[in-house]
């Protein structure tokens, strides 16, 4: 069938990536599959009584395998007090490297420690702060070096803002708005090349559409945060393009803004409904596009929609993606519970994965850096040459998103309510992932590294994982009982 | 584009399946590249040329001061003292596991006590030291040095607040608790902030961390690979031991006042005595005084009224323990002419005895030579917490001892302190704080100036971390055992007091001397926390005859 978009004018950013393939960078290039994680993450427990338990109880260790990282050099140090796993160093990794991580580690977790005591604690922290500022730098070094830069800084805000008071977490998020407009495009651009974590949300979320709209003469998409609306260009395609199937059916989409948005993210919803409309008159999408203004405090009224009589009405709402703005709980919650009076044939929701425990500040800092460690060495692992290109991706997108997410955790505001069960909570019934979707999710992750994984972890939810590490779902819900 | 998605569709599995025509991943290319987005985003994109030039211009997100690089300064000192709690921590590893391995109920994969093979490291620190230099890349390793060289002058490192026992005080918990894995964390967070030089703080995580290292290994029986020397008063040239005391003395009262307050005790013990200046004053020296203590009180005895005794005798019992903080000398260290010669020229006909290889509990009047027609005063200072008080009860026999000789007075000085042998976290943790008060006090001494006296008079104070001999009590504890064996305590006369505290205007005013309502010790004060107190003994009249 014939690609659209081999129509559209070659142009733009293809000139980028391919100079910054070329240009020389300090990495080595490696064998990701040789590549695993610097830190044993599971030495790194808020529960040290567990792992004490652990330690003393070597036989349990052979059962488990829980040293599996170590290779067989490595296997008659694995003793079970042996907290940190090296590997076997392929040529191009010094394992100062490692070590240097392991070393960050514990200088971080002792900081975010010493931050949950009293001042004393936060003199002991501004100490472990200075220590790690000399050693790390956001813009050069490994994976977990870049990482301990931002995650120094995040701490070193949250101390500095509970010294002086005043200046929320909010604040800090929107840290965002001072990069460059081309530097989000292009940071943007990179992330979709270099990983699957964009493009598994909107592929699974519109597979499931369009498999729920197969007979449908009007559709009606209410997308929560519509971002510069790069899903539907996809699912438009996927519509008109049905060989023998029933008529393409009328698509409407009603874009939800926030109160007084401006340029902070990457299109302003106006310039995507133009995009969306152009596109969709230029493949023969019958289509129309609607805006529909949240609440000053970011709540959703259903009643501001326009609906059309016998429109199968779909609700997507994407959270978390790597590059899209953080919106608050409550707003989540009201445009998911407003969503259930207006009976929506399929809710489509994507999300970040993470242990919902509470495990106290150190704990769900320990996560939230296991976290990103995850999602950055994921990001070298596709593109181990291109350094500095992984810099502006860390440097638009995940800095700004560390901040945010350790502000919020220090702030208790953890987010650790999973909106699947919050859906499920609030009635709404889960619709199965079809067989083709979760094969669909498999190829997409074929094209990128095989540390990739999907895994059904429910009949309606797929998560995308990096190895061990869960970080995104994709679930589908119907506000009535999918009878099929 | 269209290659890739060609051979991408015929491996496709549901190709020919129904459900395959609605699927995506057919339709539009899985891979939207670079020129697909670039072209949805295009009216969007009005400058693209600029794109190029700010993508690698990277003006950081974090652009704010605190991430200004430190400027650089070499201090090899400092890399090379750091290399070597490196080792330390190497050999910690291999110790945690062999504590681990040990006490596991299976046969361990490792044997410790295999001399040649010698438990690794989980990681292998020596592996790291093999690498070659990475050239052109900046090693953010060298950078360690760099930090800490400049951590005296910084203003936030946090020079009000006691940090570092935080992180050694849990430690040392863990370790009671045999907590392996927070163990090993903190001594990796300590490992990464202690420093020998540098605020108190740093020194006092330097100390600490050696010292629950050498707990570890000690405590394991595991030998210790690398014996960081420790710079103490046996160790240095008498010389420089001298200077040093010499030093410290005159700009940190911790030993000055103690002693001021000794000698005029002993003025007021002699003037209440009857006849007291016809008499021979003997004087017991259980002390840490290395002859510093003697020449003013000579002074004073030579500018009596009345005229000094006859005879002067100084009987110096040498310690048994070289781990008593402060109370040994450098081999070949001989003070004893230096203060004869200044009591000749002071006119005092002065004896000196130097009682070696000889235990405290083996003192008595045929040793120390004393004859009841001369007048003896027992000048015990930061020696008796050495002797055993738990079982057997050495303490309390020795306090009897010196009781039988009869003295006409005892002074009693001591650090004011609870005993640590209830369980190591606990006494670990009051000799940190011990060891605060006196790296602090000193580092005010010393104006923050790292020099080698100030690392002699610390690396002494530090040994109060090993020594498991420090059994400290408060001042009320060894009041009572005073009482029990049969002293009664007398307050130091106003003299005393006024020239003790004329004494301490020299010093940081953060010193103070207390005297509490209920008792009549003096204690020496260093912002707000107890050092030591020092008291004046005599025999109970009521106990007399026993």
């Amino acid at each position: 069938m014939a690609m659209v978009v081999d129509e559209l004018p070659e142009f733009g950013l293809s000139e980028f990536t391919s100079s910054s393939a070329t240009t020389p960078d300090d990495d080595h290039s490696r064998s990701w599959s040789d590549w695993s994680p610097v830190v044993d993450w599971d030495a790194f427990s808020v529960q040290p009584q567990e792992n004490f338990h652990d330690l003393f109880e070597p036989e349990m260790d052979e059962d488990t395998d829980k040293t599996v990282s170590y290779s067989d050099d490595d296997r008659n140090l694995a003793s079970p007090g042996s907290l940190m796993s090296t590997e076997p160093m392929t040529d191009c990794r010094s394992e100062s490297d490692d070590t240097k991580g392991l070393r960050l580690v514990h200088l971080l977790m002792a900081a975010a420690e010493a931050m949950t005591r009293d001042n004393k604690g936060h003199d002991l922290a501004a100490v472990i702060l200075v220590r790690l500022k000399d050693m790390v730098s956001t813009h050069e070094g490994t994976n977990m070096e870049r990482l301990a830069a931002y995650f120094t800084h995040a701490l070193r805000n949250l101390l500095e803002s509970k010294g002086g008071g005043g200046g929320g977490g909010g604040g800090l998020h929107y840290k965002q708005q001072h990069h460059h407009r081309a530097d989000i495009l292009a940071a943007f651009q990179l992330l979709q090349d270099m990983s699957p974590y964009v493009k598994f949300g909107h592929f699974t979320a519109n597979q499931a559409i369009i498999e729920s709209v197969t007979h449908e003469r009007r559709v009606h998409i209410i997308d929560y945060d519509i971002m510069e609306g790069i899903q539907w260009a996809s699912l438009m395609q996927a519509l008109i393009s049905r060989k023998d199937g029933p008529p393409t059916p009328h698509l409407r989409i009603t874009a939800l803004s926030l109160p007084g948005s401006g340029r902070r993210s990457i299109s302003t919803v106006q310039e995507t409904g133009r995009r969306l409309i152009a596109f969709a008159a230029s493949i023969g999408q019958p289509f129309s596009f609607h805006q529909c203004k949240l609440d000053p405090n970011e709540t959703f009224k259903p009643t501001a929609l326009k609906l059309v009589r016998g429109e199968a009405i779909v609700i997507n709402c994407m959270l978390h993606l790597p590059h899209f703005s953080y919106r608050s709980p409550t707003s989540v919650a009201s445009f998911l519970s407003g969503s259930k009076t207006l009976n929506p044939k399929l809710v489509t929701l994507v999300e970040e994965e993470g242990p919902r425990e509470d495990s106290g500040f150190v704990g769900r800092f320990m996560d939230t850096l296991h976290n990103y460690s995850a999602v950055y060495d994921s990001l070298e692992a596709g593109f181990p040459m291109q350094g500095q290109s992984r810099a502006l991706v860390e440097r638009v997108f995940l800095g700004p998103r560390i901040l945010g997410s350790l502000a919020r955790v220090y702030q208790e505001q953890g987010e650790c309510a999973s909106w699947g069960d919050w859906l499920s909570g609030a009635g709404f019934h889960p619709v199965n992932i079809s067989f083709a979707n979760h094969c669909q999710a498999k190829l997409l992750l074929g094209l990128f590294n095989d540390g990739y994984r999907v895994e059904e972890s429910a009949s309606n939810k797929l998560v995308l994982g990096w190895k061990s590490r869960r970080l995104l779902s994709a679930s589908i819900w119907a506000s009535s009982p999918i009878s099929d | 584009m269209i290659k890739q998605n060609s051979m991408f569709l015929p491996s496709f599995p549901m190709n020919t399946n129904p459900v395959s025509e609605t699927m995506l991943f057919g339709e539009p290319d899985p891979d939207l590249n670079s020129g697909q987005i670039m072209d949805w985003l295009e009216d969007s994109l009005p400058y693209l040329p600029s794109l190029l030039d700010d993508l690698y211009d990277s003006t950081d997100i974090i652009d704010d001061p605190w991430w200004a690089p430190v400027e650089e300064l070499e201090h090899d000192i400092i890399n090379a003292d750091i290399f070597s709690t490196f080792e330390s921590v190497e050999n910690l590893t291999s110790t945690v596991s062999s504590t681990v391995t040990s006490s596991a109920p299976s046969p361990p994969t490792e044997l410790p006590g295999v001399p040649d093979q010698p438990p690794q490291p989980a990681f292998d620190l020596s592996k790291k030291r093999k690498a070659p230099p990475e050239e052109g890349k900046r090693s953010n390793g060298n950078k360690k040095g760099t930090g800490k060289s400049t951590k005296d002058s910084s203003g936030n490192s946090g020079n009000d607040g006691r940090w570092a026992e935080q992180l050694l005080k849990p430690c040392a918990a863990a370790i009671a608790a045999g907590n392996a894995t927070r163990v090993q964390h903190l001594l990796f967070v300590l490992h990464e902030l202690a420093s020998p030089t540098g605020d108190a703080n740093y020194r006092l995580a330097s100390h600490g961390l050696q010292a629950l290292l050498h707990h570890l290994s000690s405590s394991t029986n595991t030998p210790r690979k690398v014996v960081t020397p420790v710079t103490s008063f046996t160790t240095a040239t008498p010389k420089f031991f001298q200077r040093s005391l010499i030093n410290f003395n005159d700009i940190n009262p911790w030993f000055t006042i103690p002693f001021n307050i000794a000698n005029n005790a002993i003025l007021q013990v002699l003037s209440e005595q009857e006849h007291g200046s016809c008499k021979t004053l003997h004087i017991l020296d259980i002390g840490v005084s290395h002859g510093f203590q003697w020449p003013t009180l000579l002074e004073a005895l030579s500018r009596r009224v009345g005229g000094p005794p006859p005879l002067v005798r100084l009987t110096i019992v040498s310690p048994e323990n070289h781990q008593i903080p402060f109370a040994n000398c450098p081999t070949g260290y001989d003070f004893k002419s230096n203060i004869l010669r200044f009591a000749k020229d002071v006119n005092i006909n002065l004896q000196i005895n130097t009682l070696d290889n000889c235990p405290l509990q083996n003192l008595n009047t045929q040793i120390i030579n004393s004859s009841p027609d001369e007048t003896l005063i027992v000048c015990a200072q930061f020696r008796l917490h050495d002797l055993t008080h738990t079982k057997p009860d050495n303490r309390t026999e020795f306090l009897k001892l010196l009781r039988s000789m009869e003295p006409a007075g005892v002074i009693l000085s001591d650090n004011n302190m609870d005993c640590k042998c209830s369980s190591f976290d606990a006494g670990f943790s009051r000799s940190l704080d011990y060891l605060w008060s006196f790296l602090d006090s000193t580092s005010v001494a010393f104006k923050g100036r790292d020099m080698e006296e100030r690392k002699l008079m610390e690396g002494e104070a530090a040994k109060t971390l090993v020594n498991m001999c420090e059994m400290n009590e408060t001042k009320e504890k060894w009041g009572v055992r005073m009482m029990g064996v049969g002293f009664v305590q007398t307050a130091f006369g106003e003299d005393v007091m006024d020239q003790a505290r004329a004494l301490l205007k020299k010093y940081d005013n953060h010193w103070e001397l207390r005297v509490e309502e209920d008792d009549e010790a003096v204690g020496l004060w260093w912002k707000g926390q107890s050092v030591s107190f020092c008291s004046l003994w005599k025999i109970d009249p009521k106990t007399s005859n026993l």
